[in-house]
């Protein structure tokens, strides 16, 4: 009996007959986009010859909450609704949920989930690409534990690599691509204890791997950095370092070419050749913000077409590294804006590069503390308040939504932050202001948090992975993150 | 009202005691205003170089106790352990040389501070911050 209904099961299939012709809802379109959805399934084929070009995107504190906000703002930013609004990662054919966890962290920093995708195993919060029997600070023991990274490998291959942040590049997701660490923070040489002999800091290490031929291109922030304290950039800020060396000269000496603003970035020379560009003192501007540097889609396009030029093909790690910093401020607009400029950026690499040799892998390093409230009708805000839903209808009714205390509250919100309606000059009370719409959707408003804290926490909980390319099928399922790395060594080997 | 206000009105000057208040109400702005994007000053800033505004924002955790300093900032200043190893002032703050030894208000309460407007860089021979905007003879209030 199990057979013949198989059998005609498949028969129905493969005939193309809808199941549907019973149903009253088949011609509603939900029934008929799923039916098309169905078919495209079926018909799906993964590719399976080797990728020449990897490129890895990370949006660094954008879970699988913090990426619904990003998809409901630019829905809402496109006039729509904002919940049936399709992101470009979201189209991506593959899926996977990541376990974000470390060696000694249930919640991460950003220092080891960096590791992890670049080198494959998992390892201690605070530290970059050495392993997890060495603790955090430990330079003396730390020689032989070093771990190798996906960028060592790829070069090794003759392919070119590039990391582009809009963080600082000595921060630790760009720092996991090139850099091995006892500690995240010696991002220059102050940081260094006087007696650690067994690395130098991370922004030496930059320089040294461009020097080497491993990282031929860099962009994002961070110049300060890179220059002693008593040189003056072209922004009028000095530098961290005491060292005497200034290390932006020492890159330019080695025939890198160097940028710090939007003028100079438009005159590169995108041939392949070593590029380092510093555009900020500190991290690079939020989107909302930015003004006199390029965009991460900008840079994206620069790297591509740079390294394109490698008939061996190129790794390329691209991160938009603010995402996380908006909502440790508790500021969802500067979340949302920088999530949308990841989509961008997205947008266009997909556009530049072909499915049957580039594996494009979109991922967040970890989430954060934030969470949503309901019931709201559609359109509702995603950074304004939670209007109630029609029930004759499809858009909310316009009337906010109030809690027990009858004040209105918005769409989304955080566990903990700056944004705590508990205040240090009340002895820790405090209750909900009363919020317009207008307050709660100005680009400045920190939604309400419940903790009180300095800053909001990352959390453990799971992000996605969405890949579309040569083996992107080999994510699926619930995977550790240190498993992202095995897909990217694998789809570059493959036979 | 406040406890000024109170001890004004029973001296006999209410008219003070009330004024105060609404000067404040009346031509308030929010910090971001006196910045462009590019954080040149903007048009608001130039032309009241030098006379009393009313800025709306957020004190910022004070450098040091008992002093008459502090600085305000757009946003509450929320300070990430893992984006800074030390406090990391945003492009667009204003320096306050209040009155008065200060009493701290939470860094995440909005307040609104009122005194006279300087533009232009200036270091402070104490504490060596280095401002490119000031309110000077300041007072302040919760917002």
């Amino acid at each position: 009996m199990k057979n013949l209904l198989i059998a005609s099961l498949a028969l129905a299939l493969s005939t193309g007959v809808a199941l549907a012709q019973e149903l009253p809802q088949k011609d509603s379109k939900w029934f008929t986009d799923a039916q098309a959805k169905i078919q495209e399934m079926v018909a799906r084929q993964p590719i399976t010859k080797r990728a020449k070009n990897v490129i890895l995107f990370t949006a660094d504190g954008n879970g699988v909450g913090t990426n619904y906000a990003v998809r409901l703002f630019s829905g809402q930013q496109a006039g729509l609704l904002g919940s049936e609004y399709v992101q470009p990662q979201e189209t991506f054919p593959n899926l996977a949920l990541v376990k974000t966890y470390t060696t000694n962290g249930q919640t991460p920093d950003s220092a080891p989930t960096a590791s992890a995708m670049n080198t494959g195993v998992k390892s201690k919060n605070t530290m970059i690409n050495v392993d997890e029997t060495i603790a955090v600070n430990d330079c003396a023991n730390m020689a032989g534990h070093e771990l190798k990274t996906f960028a060592e490998l790829a070069s090794e291959a003759g392919k070119s690599v590039g990391v582009i942040s809009t963080a600082r590049l000595t921060h630790a997701t760009p720092a996991g691509v090139y850099a091995k660490t006892v500690n995240r923070n010696w991002e220059d040489n102050t940081g260094l204890p006087e007696d650690c002999t067994n690395q130098t800091d991370i922004a030496s290490q930059l320089i040294n791997q461009m020097k080497a031929g491993v990282i031929d291109i860099a962009m994002g922030g961070g110049r300060r950095h890179f220059i002693p304290t008593d040189f003056t950039d072209g922004e009028g800020k000095t530098g961290k370092r005491t060292d005497g060396h200034n290390l932006v000269e020492e890159a330019q000496a080695a025939g890198v070419q160097f940028a710090w603003g939007d003028e100079d970035f438009a005159k590169l020379k995108l041939d392949g050749s070593p590029v380092l560009g510093l555009f900020e003192s500190s991290h690079m501007k939020y989107e909302y913000d930015r003004a006199g540097e390029p965009s991460l889609a900008e840079m994206t396009e620069a790297t591509i077409k740079a390294l394109q030029n490698n008939e061996n093909g190129y790794y390329i790690s691209i991160e938009a590294g603010r995402v996380d910093h908006a909502n440790h401020d508790g500021n969802l607009h500067r979340v949302l804006t920088d999530g949308k400029a990841f989509a961008d950026a997205i947008a266009l690499a997909d556009e530049l590069t072909d499915d049957e040799d580039t594996l494009i892998i979109v991922t967040a390093d970890h989430e954060h503390a934030i969470a949503f409230n309901g019931y709201c009708g559609r359109g509702s805000p995603i950074t304004g308040l939670c209007y109630d839903i029609d029930d004759a209808g499809v858009k909310h009714t316009n009337e906010p939504k109030k809690g027990k205390d009858g004040k209105a509250y918005t769409v989304a919100g955080y566990l903990n932050g700056a944004g705590s309606v508990l205040k240090e000059d009340q002895q820790w009370t405090g209750s909900r202001p009363e919020l317009t719409n207008e307050q709660a959707m100005d680009p400045d408003y920190l939604q309400q948090a419940l903790i009180p804290m300095s800053s909001e926490t990352h959390s453990g909980e799971d992000v996605a992975v969405m890949a579309k390319g040569p083996w992107a099928h080999l994510f699926d399922g619930v995977i550790e993150q240190n498993y992202i790395f095995h897909v990217m060594n694998y789809a570059v080997n493959a036979k | 009202m406040n406890r000024r206000q109170f001890v004004l009105g029973a001296l006999g000057c209410p008219a003070i005691a009330t004024a105060s208040v609404l000067a404040f109400a009346d031509d308030t702005t929010k910090l971001r205003d006196l910045y462009n994007k590019d954080l040149s000053f903007s048009d608001y800033a130039l032309e009241r170089e030098g006379q009393r505004v009313s800025i709306s924002g957020f004190m910022a955790p004070p450098l040091k106790a008992e002093t008459k300093f502090f600085v305000l900032t757009n946003r509450p200043l929320a300070v990430c352990p893992f984006c800074e190893t030390e406090a990391e002032w945003p492009d667009d703050i204003l320096a306050i040389y209040s009155k008065r030894i200060i009493e701290v208000i939470s860094f995440n309460t909005r307040i609104v501070s009122r005194g006279r407007l300087e533009l232009g860089t200036y270091t402070d021979p104490e504490t060596r911050f280095v401002s490119r905007v000031r309110l000077v003879d300041a007072v302040y209030e919760r917002a």
